[in-house]
């Protein structure tokens, strides 16, 4: 004989006890993506959602330098709305993501007067001398106010603030860190704060530690990758930017010798003209690079988009041995996308694939329908194939097989595919050629459809 | 007797604007875009010092040192590359002087002169 039994909780019951309430709400945070508002919410719901669950009221402070900050408070405001919010929280049936989504509502939405009761709320965390709210952060110590009307450590502007006697503090704090605190109360049931709730209050306490403190981790890795990002960009441009430099300069000073002949006056001047004009080209791929920046997607006709790219690879294409094989399968739909940041992706991939192929080889250039909504340009060439050790870094910019790259064309063309909704696909074996498929959401050719 | 230099410089333009200088401050200058070409060069002939770029297609420059120390070839290197970065490679080390490319050819000359007069 077995048992079956649902292996998340999604309804509440009365019968249910605190503590597996308490842990379902907050393992069920576990498999939603992380983002430290909801997570934070998780919390706060495990503290005070269901009738005899917990708390009536929660409010959260976050620490912020060396100030503690009046963040939000969930709960009702009278017996009325608490009514309300908990018939709806006891519906049978209502699970985790309604919680949530009841309580973003909350926050959100016009009903929320108590966090803007306490969102200026603003205490300095000093040793020793704060009061309550901030005391229990600065001494790390859980602290239940009994009697708050007679209690001189409660600050008066908080005890006129939260309106009731009895309240719990739970300081949030990690690796010595403060990160903030946690105030729950009964003020609208009136029902006594008892050693379990202390107890179960701090557990959640050091779930809300950890959420706040992993976004804060999560920060300063992102900032470091930023950093890194900079640096290497930093790098790459004064590389790019020095080379012509040196020979403009170069050349220039030869331009000043008095002795210097007609005709290398001539070459020195078209050399630096030349290098200009290459400095003018990095620059130009920089800030394309750097902006892009698609708000809005319109229609564009793949095979006029192609042909387009095609003529401006044409010069380099006729100059050398190599051939272009196009094919577009007819009544393809439109692509949705930047017309001119989409274009300057496909030239990217086709200039690639010309610079694989060298003086002799052949590229086929194919556009044809996926499946109903997606369409799809390949770009094949017969190269040398991209190494195993750079393909999974051929995206990152300033990433480059070429000896004179940017390493920005195909960063570009992924930021571009991104930003259209689209994605980019690579296929390459090495001695036998690379394929780049580049697949675009589309809608049925209309009419009056922006071209 | 003039001091033989051999340059290893990819881009053309520089390749051409380092031959003129080098060979106006009195150097005969042999100049080359690769350093393939460069190892032809040192086989056939004694060179008195070597300047090299770094990144250049197909062979490296750290590559072209390496070879050029398996050749047993006793002769002073200049690194002269647009990025400060190879310093922190080991293998540079091995060359006489790192430069980062400057507009002025000063520092070039002046560690040329320095090295073999």
């Amino acid at each position: 004989m077995i048992e079956r039994y649902n292996p998340l909780l999604h309804e509440f019951s009365m019968e249910t006890s605190k503590e597996i309430q308490l842990f379902s709400i907050i393992a069920q945070s576990f498999f939603q993506p992380f983002s430290l508002l909801d997570n934070l919410l998780v919390i706060m719901t495990a503290l005070t959602a269901g009738h005899g669950l917990g708390f009536n009221r929660a409010m959260l402070f976050l620490a912020n330098g060396d100030k503690l900050k009046g963040e939000f408070w969930l709960g009702p405001a009278s017996a009325e709305e608490a009514e309300s919010i908990w018939r709806v929280l006891s519906t049978p049936g209502i699970g985790y993501p309604e919680i949530i989504e009841h309580n973003r509502s909350l926050l959100n939405g016009e009903v929320d007067t108590l966090s803007a009761r306490i969102k200026k709320m603003s205490y300095p965390l000093h040793k020793g001398e704060s009061l309550i709210p901030a005391l229990p952060v600065s001494t790390n110590e859980i602290v239940l106010v009994r009697d708050a009307r007679n209690e001189s450590l409660v600050d008066n502007r908080f005890r006129e603030a939260i309106d009731t006697d009895e309240f719990l503090c739970i300081p949030l704090l990690a690796a010595k860190e403060a990160l903030g605190e946690i105030i729950v109360d009964n003020a609208i049931t009136g029902q006594p704060i008892r050693n379990r709730d202390v107890e179960l209050a701090s557990i959640c306490g050091l779930f809300a530690s950890n959420y706040i403190y992993t976004a804060k981790l999560q920060k300063r890795v992102v900032d470091m990758k930023k950093v890194a990002a900079m640096g290497e960009m930093a790098m790459f441009v004064t590389h790019q930017l020095r080379n012509p430099l040196v020979t403009i300069g170069g050349f220039a000073d030869q331009l000043l010798d008095p002795k210097i002949g007609p005709r290398k006056r001539k070459r020195n001047l078209q050399i630096i003209r030349s290098e200009i004009r290459r400095l003018e080209r990095t620059l130009l791929q920089l800030t394309q690079f750097l902006r892009v920046d698609i708000r809005e997607k319109s229609s564009v006709d793949i095979k006029e988009m192609l042909n387009l790219v095609l003529e401006s690879v044409r010069p380099r294409i006729d100059s050398l041995k190599l051939t272009i094989d196009v094919e577009v399968e007819a009544g393809l739909r439109f692509a949705l996308c930047d017309p001119i940041h989409t274009g300057e992706a496909v030239r990217n991939v086709v200039d690639n694939a010309i610079d694989a192929v060298g003086n002799e080889g052949k590229i086929y250039l194919r556009a044809y329908r996926e499946n109903a909504d997606w369409a799809v340009i390949a770009v094949q060439d017969t190269g040398p194939g991209i190494p195993e050790s750079v393909k999974n870094k051929i995206f990152e910019s300033f990433v480059s097989t070429k000896e004179k790259g940017m390493g920005l064309g195909l960063a570009y063309v992924k930021r571009v595919m991104d930003a259209c909704g689209g994605r980019i696909e690579i296929k390459s074996v090495e001695g036998q050629g690379t394929t780049f498929k580049l697949y675009f959401k589309t809608q049925p050719k209309e009419r009056g459809a922006k071209k | 007797m003039k001091k033989k230099l051999l340059i290893v410089e990819d881009e053309k333009n520089l390749c051409l604007l380092y031959k003129e200088e080098l060979t106006k401050a009195g150097y005969k200058v042999t100049a080359v875009m690769d350093a393939d070409s460069a190892l032809k060069e040192i086989r056939s002939h004694s060179f008195d010092l070597i300047v090299t770029d770094i990144r250049m297609p197909k062979k490296n420059g750290i590559e072209l040192i390496t070879q050029i120390m398996g050749l047993r070839k006793d002769v002073p290197i200049i690194i002269n590359t647009a990025y400060q970065s190879y310093k922190h490679d080991f293998m540079t080390w091995a060359a006489d002087a790192y430069i980062v490319k400057s507009a002025s050819l000063e520092e070039l000359k002046v560690k040329i002169k320095e090295l073999i007069g």
